[in-house]
């Protein structure tokens, strides 16, 4: 994304079936005061809006489960086409999680921290930048643990901890003795490390470009990662 | 059949010793006794041949009933009996290439020797009392056909037959009933053993149930008897400080109940009942897992739960609780707004808080060894 984007509100496309659901995603965007958001369509398929007015959308909120049926299996193909997927679900256990963001989706958010983690999410996401919800944190660490060559730091992966236990990244800082900007800086790592694995695409390969732009990891770091993913020791 | 028992192995072995005795018996009787009397009686004879065909059909009945006793997995073809009436005919085969006058010398060594082979024939049979007797009945009645073709029914010859029948047939029937009641007897211990070995297994676990009761006894007592004692000394139960202490003491009572309970992960099925109680009190909870929690042992789950469970206990309005497992290390945390609290500090686990924010954060932790 280029810097043309700052000056102006990131176009959203809203995939979801249950229209409370999307009254109460509208609401939060009505009351972000920098109007950093602007739903531009929505809809209960992925069709429906993303053959219309939803074509140019910088980030898709997708509802994993529309309808009764699991949208895993869509997310490669849309982010083959470029397209910055969140998903957001009531299911929040870590294989569906991992799955997630195998698949190629950029964040998941669980309804349950919707509210305080959305506009976040959904800004950084436009912005190609990482962002870790509490529950993807979980998830990390568990993956992590169970794999034959761990990728985490040991700082990594207690921050990731802290997060997924509900502390805001202030009481994290605290707790481990270091800046709020570092807290920030071991989160996100520990997502780029994740996010080189698996499955590439056009949205993974910006995210990581803007990672090494902003000096979060350097290139020598995703060959590495790729390295250890192609050795299999990622689950 | 594979036998685990160890005392029916004892028993096993026992059997085998005794049917191993009782082949040598045969062959030793066969090789020591049958063989040179056939040798120093080869002239005596009308057709040595048939003598020694005789020697040799033993000889084979003998090694195929012993192969069939030694493994337990192999039977005769035809049965016990038709081997039984070939030794018969050994027998009458050696009383007919004796001379007329030889009948009664001990070159007629098969109607006192077959008695051996019809040991280790009728062996595994439960009727060998009765198989041995028809089969003793049937081989004097050979020998007496034999004496009476041969002219030799005299008197003197009717005595000696009875005194070599009788002397046979005590030996190779005693032979019998001994090795049988050996076995007998060895399974008997084998019995006995196995009923005082159940019978001290479940005496052993009835003091375990026992003692596990009154631990549990003790704990539901150590969790509710304080609170009870101030309640019934008079506290207020509208003081804040007395409404914190009850409910940890039901928060603990409920982790009791529900420890036990036969459930697949006990350790989130604990939580899962503590965190339903304290909801229905009003409280906000919200549970998260990652990971699958490894096997751990009663001891340690109850140190692990006992931290978080008075930060739940104590919560005002809202709580998060997390609980993180991997292979080798179990976390579980508790966020909510109770006040600070002096942490209990159980064994074999690692307890960290931090107040920040208005916010009460512990987290216990277990890291097996």
């Amino acid at each position: 994304m280029d810097r043309e984007r700052l000056d102006r509100p990131v176009k959203l496309a809203v995939v979801e079936d249950l229209p409370v659901v999307l009254a109460g995603v509208r609401s939060w965007v009505a009351a972000d005061p920098q109007k950093r958001v602007e739903i531009i369509a929505s809809g209960d398929t992925l069709e429906a809006v993303l053959d219309g007015p939803g074509a140019d959308a910088d980030v898709i909120l997708l509802d994993l489960e529309l309808n009764g049926v699991l949208m895993i299996g869509r997310i490669p193909e849309l982010c083959a086409q470029g397209r910055r997927v969140v998903v957001y679900s009531v299911h929040e256990d870590e294989e569906t999680v991992l799955n997630v963001l195998k698949a190629g989706a950029a964040t998941f958010i669980t309804k349950g921290e919707s509210a305080e983690h959305c506009l976040e999410t959904i800004v950084a996401v436009a912005w190609d930048r990482p962002y870790v919800t509490p529950t993807m944190a979980g998830a990390l660490v568990v993956a992590d643990a169970s794999t034959a060559r761990p990728m985490l730091s040991a700082r990594e992966r207690e921050a990731l901890l802290l997060w997924f236990q509900g502390m805001n990244k202030q009481s994290v800082a605290t707790r481990m003795g270091i800046s709020e900007a570092t807290v920030k800086q071991y989160i996100e790592r520990a997502r780029i490390k994740y996010a080189s694995t698996g499955r590439a695409a056009p949205t993974k390969t910006t995210l990581l470009a803007r990672a090494i732009q902003d000096g979060l990891i350097t290139p020598a770091d995703i060959i590495e990662y790729q390295s250890r993913a192609a050795e299999g020791g990622q689950s | 059949m594979t036998v685990t028992d160890p005392e029916l192995l004892v028993a096993q072995r026992y059997s085998l010793a005794s049917t191993r005795a009782a082949v040598t018996i045969v062959a030793a009787w066969h090789l020591g006794s049958d063989l040179p009397s056939t040798i120093i009686g080869w002239s005596t004879y009308r057709w040595p041949l048939l003598a020694l065909a005789a020697w040799i059909l033993y000889s084979v009945i003998g090694v195929a009933a012993s192969v069939v006793l030694l493994n337990p997995g192999r039977k005769l073809p035809f049965g016990p009996w038709p081997a039984a009436v070939l030794a018969l005919v050994a027998d009458a085969a050696v009383i007919i290439a004796c001379r007329p006058e030889a009948v009664m010398t001990a070159a007629n060594w098969g109607w006192g020797s077959v008695g051996w082979l019809a040991l280790i024939l009728f062996w595994p049979r439960r009727t060998w009392p009765r198989d041995l007797g028809v089969f003793f009945l049937a081989n004097a009645l050979v020998m007496l056909a034999g004496m009476a073709v041969a002219d030799s029914l005299h008197q003197v010859w009717i005595g000696k037959f009875l005194v070599v029948l009788f002397g046979s047939m005590v030996l190779q029937a005693g032979a019998s009933a001994g090795a049988h009641g050996f076995d007998l007897a060895a399974r008997w211990a084998a019995d006995n053993s196995r009923t005082l070995a159940r019978a001290e297994a479940a005496q052993r676990a009835a003091e375990q149930v026992h003692a596990d009761r009154l631990r549990r006894y003790a704990q539901a007592r150590q969790a509710a008897a304080p609170v009870l004692t101030r309640l019934a000394e008079g506290a207020n139960p509208s003081d804040p400080d007395v409404r914190h202490a009850c409910a940890v003491a039901a928060a603990r009572l409920r982790r009791l109940i529900a420890e036990t309970d036969d459930a697949p992960n006990p350790l989130l099925h604990t939580l899962r009942a503590c965190v339903f109680d304290i909801e229905k009190r009003g409280v906000v909870v919200h549970l998260l897992t990652a990971g699958t929690v490894p096997p751990i042992p009663l001891e340690v789950r109850q140190a692990l739960i006992e931290a978080p469970l008075e930060a739940l206990a104590r919560a005002r309005t809202q709580a998060r609780v997390t609980l993180v497992a991997t292979a080798n290390q179990v976390i579980i945390s508790v966020l909510s707004d109770a006040e600070e609290f002096v942490l209990p500090a159980p064994d074999g686990v690692q307890v960290a808080t931090q107040v920040e924010g208005g916010l009460l954060w512990i987290e216990s932790g277990w890291t097996a060894p």
